[in-house]
């Protein structure tokens, strides 16, 4: 069959894609929405619960805006942002962690946020004290987004029995991983992390020695008799204690999270992010509690780290800083703390009683009086992962003593800053 | 020597427009030598584009200061700076002999499993088809895949190799394979043995259905036995296929870090850390291209060399 034309049907027709035609800006005026991508290195179950809450949350408040998430796994992170810097092939928003500031500031991957922030009706939420590990020369290049406090996760009901209380110092912390630990039972007193990601704890525990890695003036500041003590006290858990799973040198935080999830290990140091992945284990307050980073010998170091969220192109800014600024919310960051364990980075979210009435958030609402940054500085992140890491290992495998270690931690920051 | 039927000579042109007519141009074009240049010239322009001007980068860079995260002295003209820190570096050396040690295990398993695979697939016998597919499936994993897998099955609490191993009286108990330097890199090896086999059996079943049938009859009427037919005959015909596939699979071990990514990224303490590993970590994790170009353009040499010494004493290119 065949459908016939008249001249009349034509110019109704035509008429009719004409009016819709002009009608079209109009109605989509109305529905205009900007798109824009933002990069993360959430990976977890509860992290990704926590981004959708966030994301419902903002979806409802500004309908205006799409976010398409894309997932960077966190070894990937750099390789990827290097190459869509050079490759002018930038999201809209990235995820930064402290550690990765300098580095990406220096290869300009990130914008000069500062007017915006200086002009947000949220500044006066969040202490100076946010903002220090991502601004340079008096300009800020983003807003922190949740807060990485250090802290570490204990058996409770292990330690009730042995008749031990939560440790408060390195001494304490070593005598209990040692008590509580059973290889007849397949159980260790500590969860080290050597492998992916246990840098920073090596790092931290050089400083809880009593030795910074800079000085003030910008020089090294490591003291290798220092580095030789700290580097002695942390892979003896392993070495000379044995109070750690032989498998530490591999360890990344899959390996550590689920040797505490399955009773391999008594304690475990980590951050408030894997609260609620404990928790989905193990009973709050029963079987774990939790605890603040206990004192080194020579002082306390906890980290206070922050992912900032960050502005790296100026397409679509307007959009990108609406995404930004919505972490900020007390509801968004109560909502992503409740999925995940995450501390929001909002003094005013922070001070929440859905926070302050939890027991088992005491140790971070704690560690929030005393932690402190990550030491930042162009090549920290790599120094660390590349010479502090392998330099650990090679320790826990029997292949360096402290004092090579030590050497080789030394000479690679010496490298790094030149 | 005939190259078929002779073309005749283009007509002059009628007029001045049939002069320039590009049609006309294109024609004449064709029946000179210089056509061959000119289909040629695409697939150079798309080669320049994509091979040569990245590998020219690539050796420019290794002269040159070009770290992202200093930003001050980069593009500068540094000389052998990176080569000379190299010679010095002991890290370098490590890698390069993990790096002798990984590829040249991997090859080796990686044949005779593929040869004698191949071997036993081209029998014919019931069910060959069967197992032909099983025994590709592990080449058509991506490494991400095949290597979080096996890094499951060998984990040290909950892999299923250590419960079986236990089970059967091997292990006393639980073996954290990747947190042993003398496992890591034996562990990491039979994965990627296991992962690229497939990839020798295919080639060299491929080589043995152009072999022919009466060689062996000959073969068997001479008494020889099968040793000596795998000896005498098999292996020389399929001397061009290996030679291909074992270069192959070389640069693909030299070049690509992934699984070992994966498993062990370089750990514990570097024991299974490769050139390849390295110079990823030193554009990426350090940012220093400069040094990261000097690395890859250290791997090219050295694979350019092995793929010449090894055509050379394989004779291949005297088949």
């Amino acid at each position: 069959m065949t459908t016939r034309f008249d001249r009349r049907s034509v110019l109704k027709l035509g008429g009719g894609l004409l009016a819709a035609s002009a009608l079209t800006p109009i109605t989509s005026a109305f529905a205009q929405t900007a798109s824009i991508n933002y990069w993360h290195t959430f990976t977890s179950q509860s992290e990704a619960a926590g981004l959708e809450s966030v994301m419902a949350l903002f979806k409802a408040a500004h309908p205006d805006v799409a976010v398409t998430p894309e997932n960077i796994p966190n070894p990937d992170f750099m390789a990827k942002i290097t190459a869509a810097v050079v490759g002018d092939a930038r999201p809209n928003v990235t995820m930064v962690s402290s550690e990765r500031f300098e580095d990406l500031l220096a290869m300009g991957a990130l914008i000069d946020m500062t007017d915006r922030i200086a002009a947000w009706e949220r500044r006066g939420d969040f202490d100076d004290s946010r903002f220090a590990s991502i601004s340079k020369d008096g300009k800020l290049y983003g807003v922190p987004g949740f807060t990485f406090v250090d802290w570490g996760y204990y058996r409770k009901d292990w330690f009730d029995e042995a008749g031990l209380a939560a440790p408060t110092t390195y001494d304490e912390f070593r005598d209990a991983a040692i008590k509580l630990t059973d290889p007849a039972k397949g159980r260790y007193g500590f969860g080290l992390r050597g492998g992916p990601g246990g840098q920073n704890f090596v790092v931290n525990v050089i400083e809880a020695f009593g030795s910074p890695v800079k000085s003030a003036d910008g020089t090294i500041g490591l003291d290798r008799d220092i580095v030789v003590k700290a580097l002695d006290w942390y892979a003896g858990l392993l070495v000379k204690d044995k109070a750690v799973p032989p498998s530490a040198a591999n360890d990344g935080f899959q390996q550590v999270i689920s040797g505490f999830q399955t009773g391999q290990t008594a304690m475990i140091w980590h951050h408030t992010g894997s609260y609620q992945d404990i928790a989905s284990k193990l009973k709050p307050g029963v079987e774990f509690g939790t605890f603040a980073m206990p004192a080194g010998p020579a002082t306390r170091v906890a980290r206070l780290a922050y992912a900032y969220n960050c502005i790296t192109k100026e397409d679509g800014a307007d959009a990108a800083w609406e995404w930004i600024k919505f972490w900020g919310e007390p509801d968004a960051a109560v909502a992503f703390l409740e999925k995940t364990g995450y501390f929001p980075a909002s003094t005013v979210a922070a001070g929440d009683d859905r926070i302050g009435g939890n027991p088992m958030y005491k140790a971070a609402s704690d560690t929030l009086g005393f932690g402190i940054p990550q030491p930042s500085f162009p090549g920290a992140a790599g120094w660390a992962q590349s010479t502090v890491l392998p330099a650990l290992q090679q320790i826990l495998i029997g292949q360096a003593t402290a004092e090579q270690a030590a050497d080789q931690i030394i000479e690679g920051l010496a490298q790094a800053i030149a | 020597m005939s190259r078929g039927p002779a073309i005749t000579a283009m007509p002059p042109p009628r007029n001045i427009w049939d002069a320039v007519n590009p049609m006309r141009l294109l024609g004449e074009l064709s029946e000179t030598r210089y056509w061959m240049y000119l289909l040629l010239l695409p697939s150079a322009l798309l080669i320049t584009a994509i091979v040569l001007f990245p590998t020219v980068y690539g050796f420019q860079l290794s002269f040159t200061e070009m770290r992202l995260n200093r930003p001050a002295g980069n593009g500068a003209f540094v000389g052998l700076k990176h080569y000379e820190r190299m010679l010095g570096d002991p890290i370098f050396w490590l890698s390069l002999r993990n790096t002798a040690v990984w590829v040249t295990v991997s090859i080796v398993i990686e044949f005779l499993v593929g040869l004698i695979a191949a071997l036993a697939l081209n029998r014919n016998l019931p069910g060959s088809k069967v197992f032909a597919v099983l025994i590709l499936i592990p080449y058509f994993l991506p490494n991400v895949v095949a290597g979080n897998m096996w890094a499951l099955m060998l984990d040290a609490r909950v892999g299923v190799i250590n419960d079986l191993m236990v089970k059967l009286g091997m292990l006393t108990e639980y073996k954290a394979w990747f947190a042993d330097p003398t496992t890591a890199m034996a562990a990491a090896i039979f994965i990627e043995a296991w992962h690229s086999f497939p990839f020798f059996t295919l080639l060299i079943m491929a080589g043995l259905k152009g072999i022919p049938a009466d060689l062996y009859k000959a073969a068997d009427i001479d008494g020889a036995g099968a040793f000596a037919q795998l000896r005498l005959i098999t292996l020389p015909m399929l001397r061009t296929i290996i030679a291909a596939a074992v270069i192959l699979r070389v640069i693909g071990l030299v070049n690509s870090p992934d699984l070992l990514l994966i498993l062990t990224q370089g750990g514990p303490g570097r024991s299974t850390q490769v050139l390849s590993l390295y110079a990823f970590e030193s554009a990426y994790s350090e940012f220093n291209f400069g040094y990261a170009g000097a690395l890859s353009t250290v791997m090219f040499v050295l694979l350019m060399l092995f793929a010449w010494a090894y055509i050379r004493l394989s004779k291949v290119n005297q088949d």
